[in-house]
This record gives structure tokens, C-alpha cells and sequence, in this order.
């Protein structure tokens, strides 16, 4: 038997960061610059909503605005951390040494493993929008690793595209976990079958709308299925781009 | 495992990890301080989030850890 949750977008958490004030070691910037961040769980001072889903902790929905806004350099262990740039340009700096733009369609994983740290900047008038994922990893303290892939829409179109994950061309990272991405012009279903019983999937609409197994799901819904040997997307005639994460449970 | 066990709790606002069997020297907790026993107002040391918003975790080490983790 499957078991399932919907959350809307208005049912998120909800911070405004500001470069200023208390928040100003944490965020960077012009005077004006901010960060907003749409929390699907409990993250930070949002402990109203759910703990997590499988090895999911964080997923956030975030934009920066104005130049120079950031999340300043600040450690990390442990946590996979993906990004997935959604509008404008990310910079994203860490102490494997990396200093990397990424633009719409690009996204990384950082693995914190045994010690990391990372900032996280927008350096443009252009705000920059993305989403950020914290996997819980299998093994403690691993090595640090950082990787980059890009999603190509065009090629990905009408079809579920693996980004990370064990499969041939994805990132991958140390833990029983994936993340795709399903983007979409015209009416389809898509049936997506999860590795096993004991897997999950949280399906977020980045933009248009789509029916997961009956239930509407529009611009930034989203809803977590587990326990099923298959979950049915269908899309409609606009434009649709949904972002699906697996994970064990 | 028994309820006894020495147990680890990670961080869920940056990862750092507190395993119960290697304590946290530098910050006087000694090999062996149970996790109930570390005040209720003491905090990450990497980003001083409270103890409250820490996890216990069943996450076995990668190959050759642990090390002891150096707080950033």
C-alpha cells in the first residue's frame, strides 16, 4: 500500500534574510541585498512543518536579490548539498577549492563529508533563484567532493531526465538517492517506477502544473509518494517543470 | 544494538557530528558524554544551532573515520 503527502506552496516556511542586522554574519551583500527561502521542511527557525522525507533535511526554494548577496563562507560537514540554478547566476565558492558560476540549468553537488565550506553568491543586479537539497549521506565523514552537470531543457523535453544519481551521466552522490527532472509541453504520462518498496519520491513543481497519481499539483506544490511500485505524472498542454527527488526511505 | 549503545547526532543546520564514544575535547565534553548529559543550552560549534535541532543518526563511518572532527 502507498502512502503519500501534498504540500502546497503557501504551506511552506517562509524567511526573509537580510544583509543587514542580526543576519549580516550569515548574509552578504549590498545594504539591500536579501535572500527569501520557501522551506518544504523544518529548517532553521521553521519547526513547524515536517522533519524531512527518506534522507531528505532541506529543501529550500530560494532566491537572492541584488549584487553581492550571499550566503557568506560558512562550514559544512556531513550533508550532500545540491543546487539547482533555476534563474540568473550563482557563484558558488568551496574549500576543495572551487569557484564556479552556474547558470539556469546548471546545478552541483557538494558533499561536506569529514569538513567543508562553502559561499553561496549572486553577484549580479539579476536575481538568482534556486533550489537547494541536504541529503543526510551513508557514511559519515567521507572525503569532500564537488561535482557540476547541467540540464539541457531542450534535450530533456517531454521525457524524465536523470540528474543525479547512479545512472550513466548523473552526479553522483554517497547516498541511496536521485534527483530528476521532468519538463514538458504538451499532454504526457509519465510513469516512474522507484527502485523498491522501501523508495520514495518528492515531486516539487517548479513551474506549470501536473497530476501526480490524481492530485493537482501547481507552480511550487509538491507531493511525496512512498511505498508504490509506480507513480503516474501527467502533464498538460503548457509548460511544465517538476523536479523529482528519490530516496530511500 | 541496545539502548545503551553509544550513539551519534548530527547538526541539521550545517552536519556536524557528535559521536557519544569520542566526546568533543576541545569543547570539554570528554570520550564517553552521553548526549542527554551535554546541556540543553549549548549549541553547534560550527553554527550555533541549539542542541534541540540535532538529529541521532545510525550512519556508519566512511573508511578510516573517525578521525577527530575539528570543529571549523
Amino acid at each position: 500500500m502507498s502512502n503519500a503527502f501534498v504540500l502546497h506552496a503557501d504551506e511552506r516556511g517562509y524567511d526573509k534574510i537580510l544583509s543587514t542586522g542580526a543576519t549580516a554574519a550569515y548574509a552578504g551583500g549590498h545594504p539591500d541585498a536579501f535572500i527569501t527561502r520557501c522551506s518544504s521542511f523544518n529548517f532553521g527557525d521553521y519547526q513547524d512543518g515536517r522533519p524531512g522525507f527518506g534522507r531528505i533535511r532541506v529543501f529550500g526554494d530560494e532566491a537572492f536579490y541584488h549584487p553581492g548577496c550571499s550566503y557568506n563562507m560558512h562550514p559544512h560537514h556531513n550533508f550532500i548539498i545540491c543546487a539547482f540554478v533555476l534563474e540568473g547566476k550563482l557563484t558558488h565558492i568551496n574549500t576543495l577549492g572551487q569557484i564556479d558560476e552556474l547558470g539556469p540549468g546548471d546545478y552541483y553537488a557538494f558533499s561536506a563529508g569529514s569538513g567543508g565550506l562553502h559561499e553561496e553568491l549572486n553577484r549580479h543586479q539579476e536575481p538568482m533563484r534556486a533550489i537547494y537539497l541536504w541529503l543526510l549521506p551513508d557514511r559519515l565523514l567521507l572525503p569532500p567532493s564537488y561535482e557540476r552537470g547541467h540540464f539541457d531543457a531542450t534535450a530533456g523535453l517531454n521525457r524524465i531526465s536523470a540528474l543525479v544519481g547512479d545512472q550513466a551521466g548523473t552526479l553522483t552522490i554517497p547516498q541511496d538517492a536521485g534527483v530528476s527532472r521532468l519538463v514538458s509541453n504538451t499532454p504526457g504520462t509519465f510513469r516512474y517506477r522507484p527502485r523498491s518498496a522501501g523508495h520514495g519520491v518528492y515531486a516539487f513543481v517548479i513551474d506549470g502544473m501536473v497530476r501526480c497519481d490524481g492530485t493537482t499539483l501547481k507552480r511550487r506544490d509538491s507531493k511525496a509518494v512512498w511505498g508504490a511500485d509506480e507513480i503516474i505524472y501527467e502533464t498538460h498542454a503548457g509548460d511544465t517543470d517538476v523536479l523529482l527527488v528519490e530516496t530511500i526511505i | 544494538m541496545t539502548d545503551d549503545a553509544l550513539k551519534r547526532w548530527i547538526c541539521l543546520g550545517c552536519g556536524f557530528s557528535y559521536d557519544e564514544a569520542m566526546g568533543l575535547s576541545a569543547h570539554g565534553l570528554t570520550p564517553g558524554t552521553r548526549w542527554r548529559d551535554i546541556p540543553e543550552d549549548w549549541v553547534c560549534p560550527d553554527c550555533g544551532t541549539p542542541k534541540s535541532r540535532f538529529e541521532m543518526v545510525e550512519i556508519p563511518y566512511a573508511a578510516g573515520q573517525p578521525a577527530a572532527q575539528v570543529a571549523a
